[in-house]
Formats: structure tokens, sequence, C-alpha cells
């Protein structure tokens, strides 16, 4: 008797679960493009096992050479063999890369958290600078911090190339600091004694991380490409410095002649590792759960 | 009411007004503090042998010897009375050098943009209709690879196979010698800029406006319009896409400003004459007048296009006005 005190009415049928099939581990994960890209990372790091030739000597009798079997991907205008420079210069495109993203992603997380974490006023002021800092065109900017640290190497190219590119990501930490910022745990932290920036790293950051993961190898990807774009215009790394840009530089020269391989092949291995990281990007972006359609 | 729509207009113009003159401080700043001898633009190689007294008197003809102060308050009161200066390496007034090339770019710009602004539209509404199906996933990746390819190099490409092997069209210029009337031929040395200005730009937009409707697809309203009986594409072009349209306008008011400047790149590629490859000359032998007008040119489309699109969205979604949502903010802290 005592039960129907007890008895629900209304009871919300529990669903049942079906056991997921169980996934194998590499399913929906963009096995090919990191196989690829591991691939020419590791190739570029081992350049000097896999090269063929010297990548910076000047063959000059075999200048302007065709793909051949002695000169795998052919030889440039300087005479330099390409197969041995993508490798060896693949190195220093791919270290800009990255180096440029940690400039770029540093810089638009500590902006991104203080304009988050600011009063209003000074978020907006900030914001405001943010967008006015856009509104200059980047290849501008770039040539007069060219100008500034003087002769271009591949660090001052990766700070240029960082300082440029920071203020999208800036733009979402900001968002998702601002959703956060009043949660019991920063409040907690901070009424500790919690440093700006001891509350950025062990609070804030943890959060963001994934939001902003996507578009931190985005931004990889964005770098390779400027640094190849400024280097063909003449204002990124001279030739001298093989990067896959700065081999693309000689491609006046090598339409002239119509030899397809000095330009085709450096760009395709561009294209293709730029590639790999956007599939991978995608990944990371975890899809979210879409509805089933209405229509 | 009317007085607080005059407000808010106001505020906007005056937040337009603002930006413009911390733009212009800037760039006027950084562009006389960068290193380099603006003389070299102005005298070419001569400058470097030129003496010390030779030197202070050029500089002092330039006006370049005052305190940066001094001459950007110099440069502001000549700009509001319509002179912007010579530039130094044309020694032509600043605004005959741009407006003889602006029209060039413009016509690429322009075109380009429509393109896009169409093109886009059409590709979004395609792969949303088929979503996930084989169509729209072809298309995905084809755009994403289109995403993936430098703009110089697809040039390069370009030029390798239809200028150089199949010597269809011209590889460089805006036309042939003594043919600068000849619409056909204009239109000819026009084909490959465009295709890549477009190429560039267009599966980012499409990728957008494919995401928005498949938003709104998944909104209630369709379900009841399909309830009521309204076939799917009615559904679609209705009531969906004129949804996500002003969304989609505001986009593309941001869009011009990236796709006039992503003409830089193109322009140089193919020695295209238009204000690109004029505003990277200066830059690079600091043209001071020059610099100064293209920048504040592009600035000011920037800063305008945002603002519109910004506008357009408050109208749309009253949700957005920024002063509502950190009041709201306060009163939850609160």
């Amino acid at each position: 008797m005592t039960e129907r005190a007890f008895e629900l009415t209304g009871i919300r049928s529990i669903q049942e679960t079906v056991p997921e099939k169980k996934k194998k581990w590499y399913q929906g994960k963009p096995m090919v493009s990191v196989a690829i890209l591991l691939l020419i990372v590791l190739g570029c790091v081992c350049a000097e096992w896999i090269m063929t030739k010297d990548p910076t000597y000047m063959d000059l009798l075999n200048y302007n050479k065709a793909p051949d079997r002695e000169f795998l991907f052919g030889t440039d205008t300087m005479g330099r063999d390409i197969f041995s420079m993508i490798w060896y210069g693949g190195r220093i495109s791919l270290i800009i890369g990255g180096l440029s993203t940690v400039i770029s992603t540093l810089i638009a997380v500590i902006v991104g958290a203080f304009s988050g974490m600011a009063p209003a006023w000074l978020d907006e002021a900030i914001m405001r600078f943010t967008e006015i800092f856009l509104s200059v065109p980047s290849l501008l900017l770039i040539i007069l911090l060219q100008a500034i640290m003087g002769k271009a190497t591949v660090l001052s190219l990766s700070f240029v190339i960082g300082v440029t590119s920071w203020t999208s990501i800036a733009k979402v930490v900001r968002t998702e600091v601002r959703q956060i910022r009043n949660s019991e745990f920063v409040i907690a932290s901070r009424c500790m004694g919690g440093g700006f920036f001891h509350i950025l790293w062990k609070h804030l950051a943890p959060n963001f991380f994934s939001a902003i993961m996507f578009m931190v190898i985005m931004n990889v990807r964005t770098a390779m490409m400027s640094e190849a774009t400024l280097s063909f215009m003449g204002i990124g790394l001279p030739v001298e410095i093989i990067t896959w840009g700065s081999m693309l530089s000689l491609a006046e020269k090598a339409l002239m002649t119509g030899s397809w391989w000095i330009i085709l092949i450096p760009g395709l291995f561009l294209v293709v590792t730029v590639l790999c990281l956007t599939n991978i990007g995608n990944a990371c972006r975890q899809q979210a759960n879409r509805r089933e359609s209405n229509l | 009411m009317k007085q607080k729509k005059m407000a808010y207009y106001g505020k906007k113009v005056l937040i337009f007004l603002f930006s413009v003159l911390i733009l212009s401080i800037t760039v006027f700043y950084v562009a006389r503090l960068a290193p380099g001898d603006p003389l070299v633009s102005y005298y070419g190689e001569r400058s470097e042998k030129m003496s010390p007294e030779e030197r202070e008197w050029a500089m002092e003809k330039l006006g370049l010897n005052e305190p940066i102060s001094v001459q950007y308050v110099k440069w502001v009161k000549n700009a509001l009375h319509g002179n912007f200066g010579i530039s130094f390496k044309y020694k032509q007034d600043v605004t005959e050098v741009i407006g003889g090339r602006i029209g060039n770019t413009l016509l690429l710009g322009g075109i380009g943009f429509l393109c896009i602004f169409a093109g886009s539209l059409l590709l979004g509404i395609v792969c949303a209709w088929q979503e996930d199906k084989m169509a729209d996933r072809i298309l995905c990746k084809l755009g994403t690879i289109s995403s993936c390819i430098p703009e110089f190099w697809i040039a390069l490409v370009l030029i390798l196979i239809f200028s150089v092997n199949l010597k269809l069209l011209p590889s460089s210029g805006a036309y042939s010698t003594g043919n600068a009337g000849n619409i056909g031929d204009r239109a000819l040395h026009l084909v490959m800029p465009l295709t890549i200005v477009i190429l560039e730009h267009l599966w980012y937009y499409a990728y957008m406006i494919r995401n928005k409707i498949l938003e709104e697809v998944r909104v209630d309203y369709v379900l009841l319009a399909k309830a009521k009986g309204l076939n799917k594409k009615k559904i679609m072009f209705h009531h969906c896409i004129r949804n996500v349209m002003p969304a989609y306008l505001s986009i593309m008011a941001i869009a011009v400003p990236h796709v006039l400047g992503g003409t830089y790149v193109v322009e140089s590629v193919f020695s295209y004459p238009g204000i690109g490859a004029l505003s990277y000359e200066s830059a690079r032998y600091h043209d001071y007048n020059l610099l100064m007008l293209l920048c504040m040119m592009s600035g000011i489309l920037v800063i305008f296009c945002n603002i519109v699109s910004q506008t357009i969205n408050e109208q749309i979604d009253p949700r957005m006005r920024a002063e509502e949502i950190t009041e709201q903010s306060e009163v939850v802290e609160q």
C-alpha cells in the first residue's frame, strides 16, 4: 500500500541505448592527410639523407634542365637541383609556418583574454583598435615592418607574419573569455589572489583551447602561404635562402623559357602541405551535432 | 523615436570619423618613422651623390624636415581643401596619378565582386539543397582545394598553360599597345586576372552561405511550413533564403574591401596597371603623399563597409546592438 504514494504517473520512458558499433581508432580521422603531412615533414627533417645533390651548389653546366634520371625534378635557372631544394627548403617553409603561428597565437591569446576580462569601455576600445589594425592593408604593414627590421631573415619574416595575423583568433578568444569570466572557478581563483597570467593559463586557456585549435592550424597554412607570396613578390626571403616560396621567385624567368617544372613542383608541394593542414584542421573543429533537416 | 534614430546614426558617423582620424595619424607616423630615404623616389639614383647641403635643401623643398606633428597638421589642412600633395615619383598631383589607374582596379574588382556575389549565393544554395549528397561533397572538396592554392601560383600556372603553351590569352597588362579603346582587347586581358580574383574568394563565401542555410533549414517554422504542405522549393526560396539574405548582405559588405584588396597580388603578377601595384610601389619607395592617400582610401572603405555591415545586422536583429548586450551582461553581473 505504501508504494502507491510513491507511484509516479508520467514516467519518462527510458530510451534503450543501442550499443554503438565500436569504431576503429582511425575512423573519422583524416589519416591520409596525416600520413602525407608526416611524410613531407619527415622528408624535410631528414633532408640530408634524401638529397642527391648539394641544394646550394649552382651547376652552371646543367641549368634549366627538365627532370631526368640525374636531376629527379630538374634544375632551376641557376643550376640548382630542385629535388634537393624541395626537402632542404621545405624545412624553412615549415619553420616559418610554425614560428609565426606561435607568435600570432601568443599575441592573440593575451590581447583577447585581456580584452575579455577588461571592463566594457576598455574592451570596446581594444576591439576598435583591432578593427583599425585590420583596416591597414596587411601587405603594406608587412613592407613597413620589413623596412624597419632590415634585411629579411627567417626570424624577422616569421615575426612580421605573426604580428599581422593575430586579430581573428583574438576575437574568438575574447568572446569565449567573456562567456566564462564570471564562472565560479574564475572568481574563486581571483579571490585567492591569482594574477592575470595565472588565471589565463590555469583556468581560461583550457576552456578556449578547443575553440581556437582550428584557427591555429589554419594560421599555420596562412603563414606558409604568405611566406610564399612575399618571397615570390621579392619582399620576403632572398633567393639564396631556399624555401618553397623563394624557389618560385624564379618563376618569371621560367615562364619565358617555358620550364614548367620550376613553377609546378615547389607549388605542388606547398599546396599539398597546406591541403593536408586544412583537412586536419577541419577534423579538429568538432562537428556540431546536426539535427535532422526539417526540409 | 525620430530623435533616437538621429542619435543612432550620429553615433555611427562619429565612430567613423574617429576611426579615420586614428588611422590617418597611425599611417602618417609609421610611414615617416620607417627607415628609408624618401629622396630616392624623387631624385632617383642621383640622391645618393647629393652633398649634405643639397639634401638639406631638397628636404626643405619637400617639406620633410619639420617635426612630424607639424607635417601632419599641414597635410590635414591641405587634404581638407582637396589638395593631397604631389607624388614624389611621378611628380604629378597624387589624385591624377591614382585617377589614371583606379578605373582598372575598379573594373577588375567590381566585376569580380559581382561574380562572387552571385556565384557564391548560387553555389551555397546548390550545396545546401544537395546536403551531404554527392554533388555537395564534391563541391566541398573542390572548394577546400581551391582555398588552399596561393593565388600567385595559380596565376603562374594559368599563364604557363594559356599564354606560354596554348598562346590563347595575353599574360600581362590591361590592353595591348595602341589598343586602349578596344573593348574586346581589354576583355581578353581581363579574363585571367578575373578568374583568379573570383576563384580565390568564391568558395569562402559560398561555404559561409551554405552553412547559414543549413542552420536555417533546421528551425521550427520549416517544419510548420512542411506540415502545411508547401513543397521543398517553395520553403527554400520563399522562406529560408529570404531569412538568410540580410546576413548574407552584411557579409558581402565586409567582402568589398577584401575583394578589392585581393587584387594586389593578381595585379602585380599580371603587371596590370591598377592601384594595387601602385600602393606596393609607394610603400616601398617612401612616396609619402601617394601612400597616404591610398591608405586612407582603402582604410575608409574598410571602416565604412564594416559600419554598414554592422548597421544591417543591428537593423535585422536588435539583439546584436552592442550597447544592449553590455547592458544585459551588466544586469546579469549585478
